[in-house]
């Protein structure tokens, strides 16, 4: 079988496999019913008839985080909060992904300086795929963050992962 | 009904802890007085608080029905003195009532005004844990906002800003 | 959180006529502690609720809130006057206008004399109406969500869209506003903006009929909201409650009404508004129905004084004159005013200087959520989610 696998490192059956899976992701990612303060409102905005994330295949919000596949973090973040959404993250299911949306989730935003409770910024405890920048962002600016990560998926290698990665 | 009228029943009726009216005044460069704007307040003595609200809802011709807020304020990080904020409110007479209470830096203890109204209760936790202000006979003392183990009176001038939480940084 | 424990022992053990033998077991329940948040989609935001539950029945309930603190209150001692303002749209993001114009006001009040011009007072008004409509409309999409209507969400945000387009017009934003400001409003309404303002009262008029059908008067919502969470009467005044929570248990009274600012005395007296109070049509005064259809019904009273305020509004000056760095007369002033969910209250200190020494807000959230520690208790688990709901809290509000 050597032989075969070898000749089939680079051919073009496995980067195939890789696209499909892929595009079956990009095409079905669940975000998390996880509101935190005003970009919620947005965030909702996008989900209702106007804006309609359905058209990207991300319009199934789920409640528990164990049928997510995508976080949006939308809203400011506390302390006190902080390790709620490092637990909620911790509980969802590989391949999972996070979008910090709006100033606060990206760095603290206005209440950077005399915000006493306020994270300065959620990557401090969970990584980060996608920021996007406004307090709040547009639903459009939503939109183009969710694209932007289907453009992170799609690049995404499946097959031949390298092997210390899940 | 004015503040001086609400304050003028109140005398009359012998209601203890009164200790006057905070009225806006004009400014005065003579005397170089900045002068005050804004709205009258009642002043009234901390210890005496419980027995003043109780007047100031049951007396018919005053009816405080509504405590909308009971806040405090810290004038100056220098200051000897807190000030206690309540905010009354009479849904028959229409008219509000706004207290303030000078409570001593050196002994933050008040009465709680839970068994008056039973709206003070959260006010009050919010009040004692941004403070530092203890109210005798509160019955569920915990913090509200903030985690339980945080440190320092935020709404103080003399506060510090953390540098770190539950080793995430602050800076 | 304690598990649910049950533990058998053999009580008694009878031999039946058949020869079969019967036993009674004693089952021994606990109560169990059901954690209903910070992450909980009908929380409406990141509270959390700490119920205990004996089977189906709610036999205690804790709120603990701070999942969102913003120090509000902080930064209002940090920054200038002027620099403030964008912090108070987004304590209650739903009704940004609304906490722009109570905190303008309460810095108004520290100001002797001054009086903001009537051009900018109509503008204001009929900002802050179409806020409030757009604010009832998520509360009315989402209690509709909550309880497991999901239509009544998407055509709520199809006119929510509207007004928010309609504010982006006038002042750029969509969610936070900034638009009051101390003074008067920043800029004045673009060309044809009035008249479709208008337009948007004749479709709404329509389309709010087909909305009270749709979920208020629909029956199987009626089955899940009439007769629970009933708030009494003296209940409601104990525990501070404003707003439709208020006016939902049957109490009369609106603070634009009662206690008048700005243009409101005018208005009603002309017969402009009329105030909606429960009546307990469906059920007992003051449950979660009434208290959604005082919501219901304040729509169309704004719909009313945005058509008067249409009908008033004149030219002019659209900002008094303020200094761009403005400095305060030291003085104290508390003021309030009718948000959509109660009574908004802004204290604010200043010592004559470009910076407040003390800015206190008063949410309306806060208090009215208090209530519902007492009143989800003896009812069942299913009718908690109705009952947070109906208190319609914004939680950026609660916890500022």
């Amino acid at each position: 079988m050597g032989l075969l696998e070898e000749s089939l490192d680079d051919n073009v059956l496995t980067t195939k496999v890789d696209w499909l899976l892929n595009w079956a992701r990009l095409n079905s990612i669940w975000p998390m019913t996880f509101g935190l303060a005003c970009c919620a409102i947005e965030m909702m905005a996008v989900g209702a008839a106007h804006h309609d994330l359905d058209r990207f295949g991300a319009g199934a919000f789920r409640a528990s985080p164990r049928q997510a596949d995508l976080m949006i973090v939308a809203g400011t973040v506390n302390y006190k909060m902080g390790e709620r959404v490092k637990r909620l993250y911790d509980q969802m299911p590989f391949p999972k992904y996070v979008i910090a949306m709006g100033a606060c989730a990206t760095g603290g935003g206005p209440y950077f300086k005399y915000g006493y409770s306020v994270m300065k910024g959620v990557d401090r405890i969970i990584p980060v795929d996608v920021y996007i920048a406004g307090c709040p962002p547009r639903p459009e600016a939503l939109l183009e963050g969710l694209m932007k990560l289907q453009e992170k998926i799609k690049r995404t290698p499946v097959v031949r992962r390298p092997a210390n990665t899940i | 009904m004015e503040l001086q009228a609400i304050y003028d029943t109140l005398t009359a009726a012998k209601v203890a802890g009164l200790l006057g009216c905070d009225e806006p005044r004009p400014s005065n460069k003579k005397e170089k007085d900045p002068g005050r704007s804004g709205l009258p307040f009642l002043m009234v003595d901390p210890a005496e608080i419980v027995p003043l609200l109780t007047a100031c809802r049951d007396m018919p011709l005053l009816q405080f029905d509504l405590l909308i807020d009971l806040s405090a304020a810290d004038p100056a990080a220098d200051g000897e003195d807190l000030w206690v904020l309540i905010q009354l409110l009479s849904l028959k007479h229409r008219h509000r009532l706004a207290i303030k209470a000078c409570l001593p830096k050196s002994a933050l203890i008040m009465s709680s005004a839970t068994a008056v109204y039973r709206a003070a209760n959260w006010h009050e936790r919010e009040c004692s844990e941004m403070f530092g202000i203890t109210f005798e006979g509160h019955p569920d003392p915990r913090k509200i906002l903030l985690p339980d183990d945080w440190d320092g009176y935020p709404l103080r001038k003399d506060y510090e800003f953390p540098t770190e939480y539950h080793g995430i940084s602050c800076e | 959180m304690k598990g649910h424990e049950p533990s058998y022992s053999m009580e008694e053990r009878r031999t039946l006529p058949s020869g079969e033998e019967e036993f009674f077991f004693d089952v021994k329940t606990s109560d169990l502690e059901v954690n209903m948040g910070p992450q909980h989609p009908a929380t409406h935001g990141v509270m959390r609720v700490l119920i205990r539950c004996d089977g189906e029945l709610v036999t205690g309930a804790q709120a603990h809130l701070g999942y969102l603190h913003r120090c509000a209150e902080k930064i209002g001692e940090n920054v200038e006057w002027l620099q403030y303002l964008p912090y108070t749209d987004r304590y209650d993001y739903l009704a940004a206008m609304n906490n722009n114009l109570g905190y303008s006001m309460a810095v108004e009040a520290l100001m002797p004399g001054f009086e903001v011009p009537r051009r900018a007072v109509m503008l204001r008004t009929i900002c802050v109406e179409l806020n409030r409509i757009a604010s009832h409309l998520v509360a009315y999409g989402t209690y509709g969500l909550d309880i497991g209507a999901i239509t009544p969400f998407l055509y709520a945000f199809r006119e929510r869209e509207w007004i928010q387009a309609l504010f982006e017009k006038i002042c750029g934003a969509r969610l936070t506003y900034s638009y009051i400001r101390i003074g008067g409003v920043f800029n004045d309404a673009p060309p044809g903006w009035l008249t479709e303002v208008g337009h948007f009262c004749d479709v709404f008029e329509e389309k709010w009929k087909e909305y009270r059908d749709l979920l208020a008067l629909n029956h199987i919502f009626i089955k899940r909201t009439a007769n629970v969470g009933v708030i009494p009467k003296d209940m409601a005044i104990d525990f501070g409650l404003t707003g439709p929570m208020l006016r939902g248990s049957g109490v009369d009274f609106d603070l634009r009404r009662d206690i008048p600012y700005m243009a409101y005395g005018e208005a009603h007296e002309a017969g402009a508004f009329d105030v909606p109070v429960g009546e307990g049509e469906k059920g007992e005064l003051g449950d979660c129905w009434d208290r959604f259809s005082v919501r219901v019904q304040e729509m169309m009273e704004s719909i009313k004084l945005v058509r008067w305020c249409l009908e008033m509004i004149e030219d002019g000056p659209i900002i008094g004159d303020v200094p761009k760095v403005l400095k305060v007369p030291p003085g104290e002033a508390y003021v309030g005013i009718e948000n959509p969910r109660g009574e908004l209250g802004h204290y604010v200190h200043s010592d004559g200087g470009k910076i407040a020494v003390r800015c206190r807000v008063r949410g309306p959230s806060f208090t009215n959520l208090a209530v519902i520690e007492e009143l989800m208790v003896g009812t069942l688990l299913a009718d908690s989610v109705a009952i947070i709901g109906s208190t319609d809290i914004v939680v950026g509000e609660t916890d500022r």
